[in-house]
């Protein structure tokens, strides 16, 4: 069901109705080309739960990551870094001599090495330019932050790498450090980087003032409006803070790499990646050698979330199979992964809004201060998501505002994770939004449908960063309503019992979600299809399944278009030299751009497939299609299957054609999948304890392609959320030494920690994606801290802003609000 | 120094230093299906079966494991013939990236051995050291569940009716071939 279907809440205002006209007077890219609205019974393989590719390979503990081709290299050498023990500081000098005379030991690079270029580049896999800053170098001699990689090692095992790190000694000129990012916009605070350090096409740069990035966007007259809300009557103003940690992503498989070069002189990578080709390209950059010498492949992955988004060990590990001449291998610890590698941008948001007593929003201004860390990979972008990832949830306010500040300071790299800003944007926004209704005595829900989005609205806030139209984004699916009419149906929402005592309370808090469906205007994905003679196909697509399914997804697709069973559709991706180009899997792009892509690459052999068709079953191509293993006449029912086909195009007396297929995809959209996430909370009032009762989370992508996938998505994004919410988090002693170094002092939820999960599809229809479908791997990582606020706020009347929420911190909170009484 | 152990019942010989931990040398030993996600014992991923205990491969000694019997994931099932615990995690669609799922299987199957009719809070206890990133641990629960299930079903024991941890087969009711007859074939105290 549609949003414009679902007529229980709708308020047409003006805006609205604009929206709509604007809306069904242009054409959608493809939309007119593709008649791919299928019914749920005329589906044979897209909606079907069909087996994961990998799955059995991976409980029988066959699957292979890229550690794990170890033993395909006789002579492999072992990395390891050496990293700066102060976070802010000048090498003056290595001495690597005891290091170097220990048997076994390979090589020992510094920053002072030939092999290790100085050359200055972006570790984030996005495309080119990258927009975030070129400020990193292999090896650094200035270093920024406890971590930083200063020298490396390899040998011949692991513990000869261990220890001769250990041996390396180097000398530093510690510099005054700043860890706080108000402070380091300070112009006395200590400077992290001259600008002659970095090239940086952010905007706003001002290194004098550790500013990495400043960014502002306004639709309507933001100041006007609040003037005329704070002169007169009727409209209220409310203002909130919020603030975000750091969080890890926790990637199952630590970062890995192997790198060598091969008989015909090209350099191969092995390397647990989301972005085979941008990390190409990279490496081509960085070492300066011909991209078309490179090659990146992706074993299995053991998930990314955005941390192997990074070229972020790729350089290191090549540097010492230069020096070593011999491959080599890096594996990162888990203690690297908590306190070297990458993290969620921590953050404090400001929203400001000025909202009329029926509820209008006539305003909305929101602040995000980004604590980049010592580097800026994806600063602003992460930052610019804050706001344009959940402002678009209410496109019809008039008057919005949003801007940032990205600020350096000594302490871990933020960087891409999954959702990308969105979280910490979620955060601020339905929090506020909640706040907001229960402030003015309205129902936060209805508060919230009476602005929320719907199905025809022109949505200009996506684009408020941006100074070209073209990004302005006219919504074409919509289930938000339903999304949350099923969310509350299912947490029991009008009909709550509370506990027996009277110090315990149970509320319920709601959010609404929204995400992306890749970067618009910024993906291309590729795919070629080539039949095999028994009526199999190989599909080669450069989209990266980084653990989520996305293979299998394409397969899925691929059969819909061919007639064929998914299983038949065998996946070759992810290997520059084999398939076609990707921007790589980011940006819930992979289904929506990769699968379009494939979608198209399928259709183009498919236009083969219904020729050869008709040249044997002597009808017309255009009574012919594909279904059931075959190429059937809708006219007579008279079929030929595609064994028979692939036969006769490959030996056939005639003549003969390799049946093939090429797809492109590439766009300015980026529609938005939707969702509501509920939470159900019990608060003991004397404790400041807290329990959480379910969480629900009603999702609108579209059309769900494979939905026991999906429901996995949202279920694993919901952990991450859930984490966020109430127990993640690093921190950090006096001198940026960081204090959690492994999982016993991280707070992951564990399987005890989990309250009951109901996930909800709803179902709409995309016009631009594939079969219907939108993205959904982003989009539940967004809900559980604001949901959980509103929870809260909902049970016992406190409003915690600050993430994650202890028990000491609801305790404060609670006698607080005893204390005003 | 070397020493003997036998690995999903082959006794082999194997070269360990005095601080190598258990995992890193059978990995050494082509044993991948052990991953390593943290730094030691924390994580669960490399969870196998010495002498029928589950124990997380990273957190031992390698020496400790002088003359045991190791088992691992692979020696429950093959992609043709899973295990049934593996085969329900297929068919629930339990696995994302995988890079937990050995470790949780094994605890899984052991869970299954000692208690073939758990709850869903049983389940989630026993889980409670095996980190998963991807999947909110719910298909993974679900799986073990349904795996119960199948198994009381069609009794068979917790193992496939394979031997676990080098127990005489006769000897403790999870070792029993799946046809040795009983209540359910080897999974119940019977």
């Amino acid at each position: 069901m549609s949003d414009s279907d679902n007529a229980s809440d709708l308020d047409d205002g003006p805006d609205g109705v604009r929206a709509e006209e604007e809306a069904t007077g242009g054409t959608v890219e493809g939309a007119a080309r593709e008649p791919d609205r299928k019914a749920p019974d005329e589906r044979e393989a897209i909606t079907t739960d069909e087996e994961k590719d990998d799955a059995r390979q991976i409980v029988t503990g066959e699957a292979r990551y890229t550690a794990d081709y170890r033993d395909r290299f006789p002579d492999l050498a072992h990395g390891k870094v050496v990293r700066s023990d102060i976070a802010h500081g000048h090498v003056e000098s290595v001495d690597t001599s005891a290091a170097e005379a220990m048997d076994g030991v390979y090589a020992v690079i510094t920053p002072f090495d030939d092999v290790v270029p100085d050359t200055l580049y972006s570790s984030s896999g996005q495309s080119y330019p990258e927009p975030s800053p070129w400020d990193l170098t292999v090896l650094r001699e200035h270093v920024r932050f406890v971590g930083d990689p200063v020298a490396a090692v390899a040998a011949e095992d692991p513990d000869t790498a261990d220890r001769a790190a250990r041996k390396v000694e180097v000398e530093y000129r510690e510099r005054d450090a700043v860890f706080d990012p108000e402070a380091a916009l300070d112009e006395d605070a200590p400077q992290l980087f001259e600008t002659d350090d970095v090239e940086n096409k952010q905007s706003g740069a001002d290194y004098a003032r550790n500013l990495e990035s400043h960014f502002e966007g306004e639709l309507g007259d933001v100041d006007a409006a609040f003037d005329a809300a704070e002169a007169g009557e009727g409209v209220h103003v409310v203002e909130t803070e919020w603030e975000t940690p750091y969080q890890s992503h926790c990637v199952p498989e630590p970062h890995a790499t192997i790198a060598y070069t091969d008989e015909d002189d090209r350099h191969v990578f092995i390397t647990a990646t989301q972005v085979p080709f941008h990390t190409r390209r990279q490496i081509s950059h960085l070492f300066d050698v011909p991209i078309r010498d490179v090659r990146v492949t992706k074993p299995r992955i053991g998930a990314g979330f955005g941390s192997k988004q990074e070229m972020a060990i790729e350089p290191i590990t090549f540097a010492l199979h230069l020096a070593a001449g011999r491959p080599v291998k890096l594996e990162m610890t888990r203690q690297e992964e908590f306190t070297a590698l990458r993290f969620r941008h921590p953050m404090r948001m400001r929203m400001k809004t000025a909202v009329t007593e029926e509820g209008d929003i006539e305003a909305m201004d929101l602040y995000t201060l980004s604590n980049s860390g010592a580097y800026g990979t994806h600063g602003m972008t992460v930052a610019n998501n804050v706001g344009t990832k959940p402002l678009p949830i209410y496109p019809r306010v008039p008057n919005v505002r949003f801007s940032g500040d990205v600020v350096h300071t000594n302490l871990p790299m933020g960087a891409a994770m999954r959702g990308y800003g969105a979280p910490q944007g979620h955060f601020a926004v339905e929090s506020h939004m909640d706040e907001v209704a229960r402030r003015l005595g309205l129902d936060p829900i209805e508060f919230r449908l009476r602005n929320a989005v719907r199905e025809g609205d022109l949505d200009r806030s996506v684009a408020i960063l941006k100074d070209d139209d073209r990004f302005e984004r006219t919504i074409r699916s919509c289930g938000i309503r339903e999304c949350v009419e099923r969310g509350k149906e299912a947490i029991g929402y009008d009909d709550l019992d509370q506990p027996d005592e009277d110090h315990r309370h149970r509320g319920v808090g709601m959010a609404l979600i929204a995400q992306g469906s890749g970067v618009a205007g910024k993906e291309l994905g590729a795919a070629q299809v080539k039949m095999n003679e028994d009526g199999s196909f190989h599909l080669q697509v450069g989209g990266v399944d980084t653990g989520t399914g996305a293979d299998t997804m394409f397969s899925q697709i691929a059969a819909e278009v061919l007639g064929c069973p998914p299983e038949d559709v065998v996946v070759v991706a992810a290997d520059t030299d084999l398939t076609p180009f990707d921007y790589g899997a980011y940006a819930s792009s992979t289904t929506y751009i990769s699968g379009r892509a494939v979608k198209n690459a399928a259709e183009d052999a498919k236009e083969r497939l219904l020729e050869w068709g008709a040249t044997l079953l002597d009808e017309p191509p255009e009574v012919l299609d594909t279904g059931d293993g075959a190429v059937y006449s809708e006219e007579t029912g008279n079929r030929v299957s595609l064994e028979e086909i692939g036969y006769e195009a490959t030996y056939g007396d005639d003549e003969r054609e390799h049946i093939l297929g090429d797809g492109n995809h590439s766009t300015d959209e980026s529609p938005p999948p939707y969702g509501a996430q509920f939470v159900d909370v019990t608060v003991n009032e004397e404790t400041g304890e807290y329990d959480l009762n379910k969480l629900v989370f009603a999702a609108d992508c579209g059309v769900a392609i494979n939905p026991a996938l999906v429901e996995g998505q949202i279920e694993g994004g919901e952990h991450m959320s859930l984490e966020y919410a109430t127990s993640g988090g690093l921190s950090f002693d006096g001198e940026g030494n960081p204090e959690v170094q492994g999982f016993r002092q991280y707070g992951m939820p564990r399987t005890t920690d989990h309250p009951p999960m109901e996930t909800i599809l709803v179902e709409t229809h995309e016009p631009t994606g594939p079969f219907g479908a939108k993205s959904i791997a982003e989009l539940p990582t967004n809900g559980v801290p604001p949901a959980l606020s509103n929870a809260i706020r909902d049970a016992v009347g406190v409003r915690l802003t600050e993430l994650p929420f202890t028990d000491e911190d609801l305790r404060a909170a609670l006698d607080a609000r005893d204390g005003d009484d | 120094m070397d020493i003997e152990l036998t690995i999903n019942g082959e006794t082999t010989t194997v070269e360990a230093g005095s601080e190598q931990d258990l995992a890193t040398v059978l990995r050494q030993h082509g044993h991948i299906d052990v991953k390593c996600g943290c730094d030691g014992g924390t994580c669960g991923a490399s969870k196998v079966f010495v002498d029928g205990d589950v124990r997380m491969a990273c957190g031992m000694a390698a020496t400790e494991a002088e003359g045991s019997d190791v088992q691992t994931v692979a020696s429950l099932g093959t992609q043709d013939d899973l295990h049934p615990v593996q085969q329900a995690f297929v068919d629930n669609f339990a696995v994302q990236c995988g890079f937990c799922i050995p470790g949780m299987i094994v605890q899984a199957t052991a869970l299954l051995d000692e208690n073939p009719d758990p709850t869903e809070r049983e389940v989630r206890e026993a889980l409670d050291d095996n980190v998963c990133r991807c999947t909110g641990y719910q298909k993974p629960v679900e799986a073990v569940l349904d795996a119960a299930g199948r198994m009381r079903e069609e009794g068979v024991a917790a193992d496939g009716g394979r031997p676990i941890g080098g127990e005489p087969a006769d000897d403790t009711a999870m070792g029993k071939p799946a046809d040795a007859g009983g209540c359910c074939g080897g999974g119940c105290d019977e």
